[in-house]
């Protein structure tokens, strides 16, 4: 099957025409070696030929920037690469076109057939731009045609000539447009004759490149970089030459072939003017991330009931049509409850993709990256962490993912290694039941609600313990590769709405299936743990709940509540939980909160249902009474409270710090591509929730 | 006279003659910011953080370190 490669500059609007070819039929993988992400489609030409369309990461030449630009150079330099294009759709945006034109004159000169794909025709109308396209093709020797991602308009051209360009034969000799210098020639002819390269510019960028082509040959390698230096080869000062004799070729020809109206001030520049104010910016965007909070949960509040709602039924008529026994068990309170854990975080992460892609869409989010810069350089971050920083607050999952814009690789390992300090919306059910126990309800100087201020607190001390982890990471990690700002902003948009669907549909289906799978087992096989014990203990455990209830006179389903805390203690959850207690008394927390600590290791918000199990809560939907059970909950020896301020600050505190999330453990395990990463960030996250607990729990008791 | 781009004052423009350091000016010439491109600084980033500059009509956004490799010359000299 031939492959067509789609290739641009960043912010050509190549996703656009992408999903315009292949619509909801797409595959998100790796690029091979990398973590580059790799999206490719099946497309139905006119033809009747299907051809596999890959989208290939932004980038502004041959001669690569950062891990993205890369994966264009090691595949287009690489005919035996499994990616290697037969034929090339280069996408350019209209509006800046001369920009477009490095990257793609030198696609041309590797002699792969291309098409131009001259984006955005609607808007060139508009700002009265017109291009000759007869002129840029004679002078480019390949179509170029006028198209919009945004409308669709041409895409059956666009199809047309792709199908020309496999049809016809491999023209060995279209002129090149760049014409190397003597030394570059005899510097590319002797490593055409060593590694029998066909194409002059592909042994020049061999040359320039050879130590970081992933598929040379060490021997390969060494030897290039001989004739390199035999020649006097450099690199640096040959790629600019390059670069400007490129320009100088193509740059009077485009002044000829477009009509442009004079530049002025346009709506992003006015935009901008406050957006990127130097007082005033950062005070928006602190209101912008305001709304987009409050609108994630309120909106997310409806929908989240509807699910908690609609598992819970099923839940009830699956145990009342199957028969009683481990299955159904088993069904209803370990899958399907597991299940529910899940997709019940869906209509949030949707809300925030939603939003924070539309912030990306329209061209907010480059400007943050702006104007934190700074800030963020002193903690060993980049610009870009602030992207991910912010969407920490609804998920880790997701905002580690978006991380991949970050080229630097320490900077991107620093800011996935404390996102996750970041509280995310799993922390809202255990901070709301604790912290009554901690802060009265009262007013502080007749304005703020107390209670408000200590969650904001809890907050705060996540945001203040990133940073600093990010800090301690800046010194302890080592790295010689250089850091970059330097982008180029992107004019504001309306965004396409059929790319935020589509940005939507595949990042919440990537979490439900990945990180719900991960989900899924832990339940199971925590839920196996609660309700399975040695069996004598177990039926032991059962007869004397029994024998209480019946001295007590508790009616059916009281009786049945005290005989699963009764059995809970019995069980192999209950074993562990007495287990660990003399390692988390310092803390103030006694075997039944090493339960809870135990299970929500597999996600934070089991906590609040492991809780309602132990204290014999049939159901956890009412926060005010198990708050209240709590409150009457005693140690049996010295018959003190179990929930004293003291313990519940410390609970909250090991909630903040702790990592307990195994989605999140595997979303890093598959970013960072080994076991060390979330193994050391669950490590110093346990360290910092065990220290922060003792030490709140010390000063408070 | 050329000048660093950190010496110009903002609303201050001029044309690029060259730059300083090899590394930098060969990711600055791939997104386009060539010599002979004309260059603006807009404004200065919060917090001191960088330089928000146009150049041939591009906005283009540098920390202090990058930019002061540009060389250019002076409106009005």
């Amino acid at each position: 099957m031939n492959t067509v490669a789609l290739a641009g500059n960043p912010n050509s609007g190549k996703s656009s025409i992408f999903n315009q070819l292949t619509g909801l039929r797409q595959k998100v993988a790796n690029f091979p070696g990398v973590t580059v992400e790799k999206k490719s489609g099946k497309l139905q030409l006119p033809d009747g030929e299907e051809v596999v369309l890959v989208d290939f990461p932004g980038a502004y030449s041959l001669y690569p920037n950062s891990e993205d630009e890369r994966v264009v150079l090691n595949v287009l330099a690489n005919p035996n690469s499994e990616n290697f294009p037969d034929a090339v759709v280069y996408v350019a945006d209209v509006t800046g076109l001369d920009k477009h034109f490095l990257l793609l004159t030198q696609i041309k000169d590797l002699g792969l057939p291309c098409v131009l794909a001259l984006n955005m025709a609607d808007t060139a109308e508009q700002e009265g731009i017109v291009v000759d396209t007869q002129r840029l093709s004679e002078f480019l020797q390949m179509p170029v045609i006028n198209v919009s991602g945004r409308t669709g308009a041409n895409m059956d051209i666009l199809k047309e000539h792709i199908s020309e360009l496999l049809r016809q034969e491999r023209k060995k000799s279209a002129d090149p447009l760049y014409q190397p210098g003597p030394m570059e020639e005899n510097t590319l002819g002797q490593v055409q004759q060593l590694l029998g390269i066909e194409n002059p510019y592909r042994a020049l960028l061999v040359a320039h490149h050879a130590l970081k082509l992933p598929y040379l040959t060490s021997k390969e390698k060494s030897d290039v970089t001989h004739i390199c230096e035999m020649e006097g080869f450099n690199g640096l000062r040959l790629q600019i030459v390059e670069t400007m004799r490129r320009f100088e070729l193509f740059t009077p020809v485009l002044q000829k072939a477009i009509v442009k109206k004079a530049e002025k001030t346009t709506l992003s520049d006015r935009l901008d003017a406050v957006l990127t104010h130097p007082t005033y910016a950062p005070i928006i965007f602190f209101g912008v991330m305001f709304v987009v909070f409050q609108a994630m949960f309120s909106w997310a509040s409806y929908p989240m009931d509807w699910i908690e709602m609609g598992f819970g039924w099923a839940a009830e008529t699956l145990k009342a049509q199957l028969p009683a026994g481990w299955f159904t068990d088993l069904l209803t309170e370990g899958i399907l409850s597991g299940l529910g854990g899940i997709v019940v975080f869906v209509p949030q992460i949707a809300i925030l993709f939603l939003l924070v892609t539309l912030l990306e869409e329209v061209g907010y989010m480059s400007r943050a990256v702006f104007i934190f810069d700074k800030i963020m350089q002193q903690f060993g971050l980049n610009g870009r962490s602030v992207v991910a920083l912010v969407s920490g607050g609804a998920c880790a999952i997701p905002a580690i993912m978006s991380t991949r814009t970050i080229s630097n690789w320490k900077e991107r390992l620093i800011t996935i290694l404390v996102t996750p300090l970041i509280s995310c919306s799993a922390r809202i059910p255990v901070y709301t039941v604790l912290i009554g126990f901690v802060v009265p309800p009262k007013r502080v100087l007749g304005l703020f609600n107390a209670q408000g201020l200590a969650f904001m607190g809890l907050y705060m001390m996540g945001i203040v313990a990133a940073l600093g982890s990010a800090w301690v990471l800046k010194k302890l990690l080592k790295s010689s590769e250089p850091s970059w700002l330097m982008m180029q902003l992107p004019p504001y948009r309306l965004p396409v709405w059929r790319n935020v669907g589509i940005t939507i549909w595949e990042k919440t289906s990537a979490f439900v299936l990945g990180a719900g799978k991960v989900i899924l087992v832990a339940s199971v096989i925590l839920w196996g743990l609660a309700s399975y014990g040695p069996s004598a203990k177990m039926e032991a455990a059962k007869t004397e709940a029994t024998l209480v209830a019946q001295q007590k006179n508790l009616d059916e389903t009281a009786t049945g509540n005290l005989v699963a805390s009764y059995e809970i203690e019995a069980s192999f959850a209950g074993h562990l939980g007495k287990f660990i207690e003399p390692v988390i008394r310092p803390l103030g927390f006694d075997w039944k909160i090493g339960i809870a600590l135990i299970t929500s290791f597999a996600a934070r918000e089991v906590f609040v249902a492991t809780m309602a199990t132990i204290y014999s809560i049939g159901s956890t939907d009412d926060e005010g009474t198990i708050h209240n059970r709590l409150a009457q909950a005693h140690n049996p020896e010295t018959g003190e409270k179990v929930y004293t301020a003291a313990t519940s600050a410390s609970l909250l505190v090991f909630y903040v710090f702790a990592l307990q999330c195994m989605s999140t453990l595997a979303v890093v395990r598959r970013e960072t591509g080994t076991w060390k990463w979330p193994l050391v960030q669950f490590g110093f996250m346990g360290l910092l929730a065990y220290f922060g607990s003792w030490i709140a729990f010390q000063l408070l008791s | 006279m050329a000048n660093s781009v950190i010496q110009l004052k903002v609303g201050n423009g001029g044309r690029i003659t060259h730059f300083t350091d090899d590394y930098i000016a060969g990711k600055l010439m791939n997104m386009g910011v060539l010599p002979g491109s004309r260059l603006r600084v807009v404004r200065i980033a919060p917090f001191n953080g960088g330089y928000y500059l146009k150049v041939d009509g591009m906005t283009i956004v540098l920390r202090n370190d990058e930019a002061s490799n540009i060389m250019t010359t002076v409106d009005g000299d």
